[in-house]
């Protein structure tokens, strides 16, 4: 998890770009129609832009093209309906607006889960919790679990590697690959146990989980644009929600 | 009142034919560095994991005995809340005892007193003073999970320094350091005693803590063998019979054939072989 | 929530996550992606087990697509038969683990279809091809065929992912164990 510390979205007040990132995907999935859809996304690649981040909507096209592709020929291409000429193919009309919808709602939700990503920083969100008073074990395991992750991704490769060189066989017959199982994830569940031994005496020690109100070491500014972000966000995620079922 | 007290104290973990302690009796006064020593497996982790309570509230166990660490019983529920910030843990591991959330060194540092909910001002004052202490000052900003494992270790010794304990127990604390990294180990061991905190030392590092420590206690299967001033201990035989180690120049002396009083240190031994 | 659980929640979560990529490189199509929650399950109960899970889940899902989110109820429910059969012993051999594991894959299996048909209007993709080509050469349709081998593939899925956990437990030094005291339960040592 990148700080992004030298970008406006870093500074913004942790809650800010979850709170956004959880109403663009609310309305994304409620936005009904190509329009509404196509204009989200393009809020949304805005904010992303502005705040510095904009390098997550490049990032999100990665994973998005080959989808974007798979949506133009499943409903465009194949689709059902009267037909439109668009560029000398002959496109479903109505599958093209589902293909637009859908491309722009998958867009908006990978944009600003990108942008989320490059923007959290683990401390400043302790540390907002600790501002508001929150409990401090659930942010402690959202972001121990967190940093927790590429630690044991690196352990668990290094295992393989190591397994490997000592002749263990990955490949051949189902029977042979299941017999490695053990040897394979053994290591890694019994490292991860002795070291949640050892964690649990120097978490104790060093008073986590006590009920006193933890201190924020530098607790990040929440301000006026922060609170103004969120609440028209969340205002606007109730609105399409309201709109989709009664509209 | 003694900082800490065993008086009889026995300790099995769970599914062990084996007591890991048995009738151990010891205190440690607070203004004093107090060394413990032993084979492994002769106890003296088991006592320092005793004396935080963490045995049995974390490993499960019984514990027979009176044991009173600052006054209180440790394993009594009640008294993590009593003891927390007062006692200071270090395990010979440094990389499994950091918090797991910290990006920098300094947040590291500040991870217990920002858990007691000190004020910030007085967060900062006593991070600046561990991190210069352990010389750890130049890595303020690094990811701890970068660092070496001596540079890891002094971290952990200050994240402990910035809660002012009363009471230091420490499992082999120097044993990822350097020479000079052990040098500021020992200082700091006898900073924190003149300051009034005891400091309890598990370690066979016999060269380094012989000069350090005001007690030394051997453990021998469990349970206290010998005590006394380190020197006179290491010095003699006995040390040897308990099943630990004296310094590598008495060491030397014993295999030379030299009986005891042995010297200690290569000044000593030279002292001696010079003439 | 004590600073054990602290210690521990983090680690069962990373499992989850991380050990099903280490069994996918040796070309094996499991998920083993309840592996944590088992084992959080056996050492400190299904609360824990569940937290585990849920979290787990949740956060599978913020990374690889909101969708996946839903199927935490999946990982309650391993948990909590992981639960009954820690507290029956159901550990103590290789053949009651896979008993049970199988039985957790039935009902993880069911529930997953229904949540998938539930949500989805349909089927995710999960099963293995070769299972899916084979059942349609028994004249079962397309979504009949991909349902059965999902299933197929959890029965499998839960049964290993009981065994290795059972094994790990069951060659656990006591001292170990003790430090977990269900643990010890589990195994009926």
């Amino acid at each position: 998890m990148t700080p992004g510390s030298g970008t406006a979205a870093g500074r913004l007040h942790p809650f800010t770009p979850l709170v956004l990132t959880l109403c663009v995907a609310v309305i994304a999935v409620a936005a009904p129609d190509p329009l509404t859809a196509a204009a989200l996304y393009a809020v949304t690649v805005l904010l992303v832009v502005v705040t510095g981040v904009g390098r997550a909507a490049l990032r999100a096209l990665v994973p998005l093209a080959p989808l974007w592709l798979f949506l133009f020929l499943l409903h465009g291409v194949l689709g059902e309906g009267d037909r439109v000429a668009v560029m000398g193919l002959s496109l479903s009309r109505a599958g093209l607006a589902l293909a637009v919808t859908q491309a722009c709602r998958l867009g908006a939700i990978a944009t600003a889960s990108l942008a989320l990503h490059a923007s959290f920083s683990p401390a400043r969100f302790v540390d907002a919790v600790a501002d508001r008073g929150w409990s401090f074990s659930w942010s402690y395991l959202l972001v121990a679990t967190l940093q927790a992750l590429p630690r044991f991704r690196a352990r668990a490769g290094a295992i393989l590697d190591a397994q490997r060189s000592r002749g263990l066989r990955l490949r051949g017959s189902p029977l042979n690959r299941i017999r490695a199982i053990g040897p394979v994830t053994f290591p890694l569940l019994l490292g991860a146990l002795a070291e949640v031994d050892e964690r649990g005496f120097a978490l104790e020690t060093r008073c986590a989980g006590e009920v006193t109100r933890r201190t924020p070491l530098d607790p990040p500014a929440d301000r006026a644009g922060d609170r103004a972000a969120r609440w028209l966000a969340s205002a606007a995620a109730v609105a399409a929600v309201i709109w989709r079922v009664f509209g | 009142m003694s900082a800490l007290l065993f008086d009889g104290v026995g300790f099995t973990y769970p599914g062990s034919a084996a007591a890991a302690l048995h009738d151990c009796s010891l205190r440690a006064e607070a203004g004093q560095v107090t060394w413990l020593t032993g084979a492994l497996g002769a106890g003296t982790s088991t006592a320092l994991l005793s004396a935080a309570g963490l045995a049995p509230r974390h490993t499960g166990g019984d514990r027979t005995g009176l044991l009173l660490t600052l006054g209180l019983d440790p394993a009594l529920p009640s008294s993590g809340a009593a003891l927390g910030g007062r006692v200071a843990l270090v395990l010979p591991s440094p990389a499994t005892q950091l918090s797991g959330i910290a990006e920098t060194v300094a947040q590291e540092v500040a991870f217990a007193p920002a858990n007691l909910g000190w004020p910030r001002a007085r967060i900062q004052a006593r991070v600046a003073f561990a991190m210069e202490a352990l010389q750890v000052t130049h890595l303020a900003r690094r990811d701890p999970g970068t660092l070496s494992g001596g540079e890891m270790q002094r971290t952990v010794i200050a994240a402990m320094l910035a809660l002012e304990p009363e009471l230091w127990l420490l499992d082999e604390p120097t044993s990822a350091l350097d020479t000079a990294g052990r040098a500021l180990v020992h200082a700091l061991m006898r900073r924190e005693a003149a300051r009034g905190a005891a400091v309890v030392v598990a370690s066979e590092d016999t060269d380094g803590l012989h000069s350090v420590a005001e007690t030394l206690i051997v453990f021998t299967n469990g349970r206290p063998a010998l005590r006394g001033p380190p020197r006179e201990v290491l010095r003699g035989e006995q040390v040897w019979s308990a099943g630990a180690a004296s310094t590598a120049i008495a060491g030397l002396a014993r295999a030379a054939g030299h009986a005891a009083p042995r010297p200690l240190t290569v000044d000593e031994g030279v002292a001696l072989w010079a003439r | 929530m004590n600073a054990r659980l602290l210690a521990l929640l983090p680690a069962a979560i990373a499992i989850n996550l991380v050990i099903g990529g280490l069994v996918n490189a040796m070309g094996l199509p499991l998920y083993l992606d309840s592996i944590g929650t088992i084992l959080a399950t056996v050492l400190a109960g299904p609360a824990v087990g569940i937290l585990a899970g849920a979290i787990g889940q949740v956060l599978f899902g913020l990374i690889n697509g909101y969708q996946w989110i839903p199927f935490g109820l999946i990982q309650v429910v391993i948990a909590v038969l992981a639960g009954v059969a820690a507290s029956q012993g159901g550990f103590r051999s290789a053949g009651r683990s896979v008993a049970w594991g199988l039985l957790t894959g039935l009902v993880a299996g069911a529930l997953s279809s229904i949540i998938s048909y539930v949500l989805f209007k349909g089927v995710t993709a999960t099963g293995t091809t070769a299972v899916v080509t084979l059942l349609r050469q028994f004249g079962l349709s397309l979504p009949a065929a991909v349902t059965a081998s999902s299933m197929a593939l959890d029965l499998v899925d839960k049964a290993v992912a009981f065994l290795v956990i059972g094994a790990l437990v069951r060659s656990s030094p006591n001292r170990m164990l003790g430090r977990f005291p269900r643990a010890a339960r589990a195994v009926a040592r």
